[in-house]
């Protein structure tokens, strides 16, 4: 079956794109989980670490950017309305 | 007694806030260039220099009530109870249960240091300064053993737990047999508690515990094989369950050379090639170099399994290594042996 309603389709674009930064946001956080206790444990004896520590969580939420990319370009890419404009 | 059933599922990451606390308290560990600088003071500087580092409180809350040697050896047994309890405070689940499972060495060690206290009549102050209340049985109970009358009264206090069998193996004459069963014992629950699952943590902890064990009977062998002592009995003294446990209980009662030229190709032999000559006349610097190998073997294992027992382990034995190091300078300094003595005694891995 072809999907013509082009209501339809910008539809599902909206569900790959919502996928696209979900699905990027729950990786970073797994990523996440044991950078955060390690760098508590190491805070805990050392407080000098911490803006270091920091950096080092942050790092897989950097993986969040290119899913938000993809999901803007999903978005933004096609319109099925912009024949109307 | 708890076994170790844990899902396979997500347990590095329980390892993550332990093992990043252990790597940041290895940091403040004392440097091994210091114990050289340490051989050079006396015993009132090194009380000053521990002063500097995480010693700093245990030798401020007992400097009231001793002074040079005696203040060192008790801040450091302290420092280093406190040091174990608090890795068992800090972790949970799986981590926890392995390093309790590990640390009950110093229940063993406790009890050892009663039953000889009691054996040489020693009282029960006296007793408890060598007490490190790092493992299950707590200071208030191990107080309560120190000041019973007789070893038999404090062998009774164990009636109906898991060290009463090894405790019956006391005659009245000797306290070796007692302590080669507890040994024997501890060894035997570790794996008991887990050895039996599929856990990944405690395979990992039993691989270290196996070489330690290997370690510990290549040491035994190193003694008795230098005093030709019979095979029956060296192998009596061996702790089973080691890795290389039957080729190494194959070895006893060699002649000392033949068993040190055996040892060339074992993955420690690089460790005491330059020292075990066949005209070696103590075995303590041997002793020293396959403890350092020991401590070198957790942390490379580390590196293998970075979220695991592993850095822990490193830690404790490193830990262990350090108070024992500290202790033999400021023992050695007292008694006004040579530099080279003393050093030779020092593990520095």
């Amino acid at each position: 079956m072809a999907i013509t309603d082009a209501g339809v389709m910008y539809g599902l674009l909206a569900v790959g794109a919502g996928l696209a930064t979900g699905l990027a946001g729950i990786g970073a956080g797994v990523g996440e989980q044991g950078i955060g206790a390690a760098v508590v444990g190491v805070v805990a004896e050392e407080p000098g670490f911490l803006g270091k520590g920091l950096f080092l969580m942050l790092l897989p939420e950097t993986l969040i950017i290119f899913g938000l990319a993809v999901s803007l370009i999903l978005m933004f890419a096609w319109s099925p309305f912009a024949a109307l404009l | 007694m708890p076994v170790l059933r844990l899902p396979k599922f997500g347990k590095p990451v329980k390892y993550a806030y332990i093992t990043g606390r252990v790597r940041a308290m290895k940091t403040k560990l004392i440097p091994n260039e210091m114990y050289a600088r340490m051989l050079n003071m006396d015993i009132p500087e090194i009380a000053r220099y521990l002063e500097e580092t995480q010693y700093k409180e245990e030798i401020d809350a007992l400097a009231k009530d001793y002074s040079g040697a005696e203040l060192i050896e008790h801040a450091t047994f302290a420092n280093l109870a406190k040091t174990y309890r608090k890795l068992l405070e800090v972790s949970i689940d799986e981590p926890q249960f392995l390093i309790l499972e590990y640390l009950r060495r110093w229940d063993i060690w406790n009890i050892k240091t009663i039953l000889r206290g009691k054996f040489y009549g020693a009282s029960d102050s006296e007793i408890m300064k060598y007490i490190v209340p790092a493992g299950e049985l707590d200071r208030e109970f191990l107080e309560g053993l120190a000041k019973k009358d007789s070893i038999n009264d404090v062998i009774a206090a164990f009636e109906g737990t898991d060290f009463a069998e090894a405790l019956s193996k006391y005659d009245g004459k000797f306290l070796a047999s007692v302590e080669n069963a507890l040994d024997k014992l501890y060894y035997f629950r570790m794996e008991r508690a887990v050895g039996g699952t599929l856990s990944v943590g405690g395979g990992l902890l039993l691989k270290y515990v196996r070489r330690e064990i290997d370690i510990k009977n290549l040491i035994t062998l190193f003694r008795m094989n230098k005093a030709g002592i019979e095979a029956s009995i060296v192998q009596e003294n061996l702790i089973p369950g080691g890795k290389l446990g039957e080729e190494l209980s194959r070895m006893a009662g060699q002649p000392y050379a033949d068993f040190v030229r055996g040892l060339e190709g074992y993955p420690f032999w690089s460790a005491i090639s330059d020292v075990a000559t066949a005209d070696l006349d103590g075995v303590s610097r041997i002793e020293a170099r396959l403890k350092a190998y020991l401590i070198r073997y957790a942390w490379s294992l580390s590196n293998y399994h970075p979220l695991s027992i592993l850095p822990v382990l490193g830690y404790i034995v490193t830990k262990e290594t350090e108070v024992a190091n500290i202790r033999k300078i400021v023992r050695g300094k007292e008694a006004g042996l040579p530099n080279e003595l003393i050093e030779e005694q020092m593990v520095v891995a």
